[in-house]
């Protein structure tokens, strides 16, 4: 297997990849922040993060890959990468907006393509 | 440094101490692929309630870095959303229906009420500061 190591050592490399990820998510919404009218960084960040986290669970289940590498990149990588907060703290101020549709389209579109994306990643790696 | 290097490095400092508490989260309450995640729904609930809270309540005047590393940096990470979709697909795999739907709706309900209860009193605590200056 892929990635064996003592429990500290993986910790440590999880959370480091959390900080670097974060940064990559920051870097894509200063870049794609407010432009077109949807909330394209948080959808960007959160579709690739879930096909991602598809294939690491696919990965790890067939015993490609071990479980501590599994937590790198699921917890750290991937969960560092995707955002719930901003997600739903976009999602509410749009509908206090009254942007009722952009707001529901938000929501909508987080959900169906990141299970689609996520379910196709994972069937892809059996 | 230029303000978008202090922003960066907020953001990474912000990011490595999120991903730890929700690693840690996730070691003191640990769920296997085919039980409810719990602690996951914990994490998002309550950082969609501090974001909330930090974006109304932090004035404008507050410095971008900070504001960077607390909001992107330390509650972007602490929170997941790629987690809550790999739950979905391993309860559907393990055909947990209910669980894997109560589970997304519970994470969109709660985690949109706290959000809106975090922006309403942070919106409430800046008017109050106005009003005694």
């Amino acid at each position: 297997m892929i990635g064996d190591g003592s429990m500290v050592l993986v910790a440590a490399a999880a959370v480091l990849c959390g900080g670097v990820a974060s940064v990559l998510r920051y870097l894509v919404s200063v870049l794609l922040g407010g432009r077109g009218t949807l909330q394209w960084a948080v959808l960007v960040v959160n579709v690739v993060g879930s096909a991602l986290g598809g294939a690491v669970l696919g990965l790890a289940e067939s015993g490609v890959i071990s479980t501590d590498l599994r937590l790198i990149l699921l917890g750290g990588v991937a969960g560092g990468l995707t955002t719930f907060s901003t997600w739903s703290v976009e999602t509410v101020e749009l509908a206090l907006t009254g942007k009722w549709f952009r707001s529901a389209l938000n929501v909508g579109l987080n959900i169906v393509l990141g299970s689609l994306v996520a379910t196709a990643a994972w069937l892809l790696v059996q | 440094m230029t303000s978008l290097a202090k922003s960066v490095a907020a953001v990474f400092v912000g990011g490595v101490l999120g991903t730890s508490a929700r690693l840690g989260l996730d070691y003191v309450i640990p769920h296997g692929d085919d039980d409810f995640p719990v602690s996951t729904l914990l994490i998002n609930v309550v950082g969609s309630a501090l974001l909330g809270l930090l974006v109304a309540g932090i004035g404008p005047d507050a410095r971008g870095w900070l504001r960077a590393g607390l909001g992107p940096g330390l509650l972007g990470s602490f929170t997941t959303f790629s987690a809550v979709m790999v739950s979905l697909v391993s309860l559907t795999a393990g055909n947990q229906f209910g669980s894997a739907l109560l589970y997304l709706v519970m994470s969109v309900m709660l985690g949109f009420a706290a959000a809106l209860l975090g922006l309403r009193v942070g919106h409430r605590a800046v008017q109050r500061r106005g009003e005694q200056p």
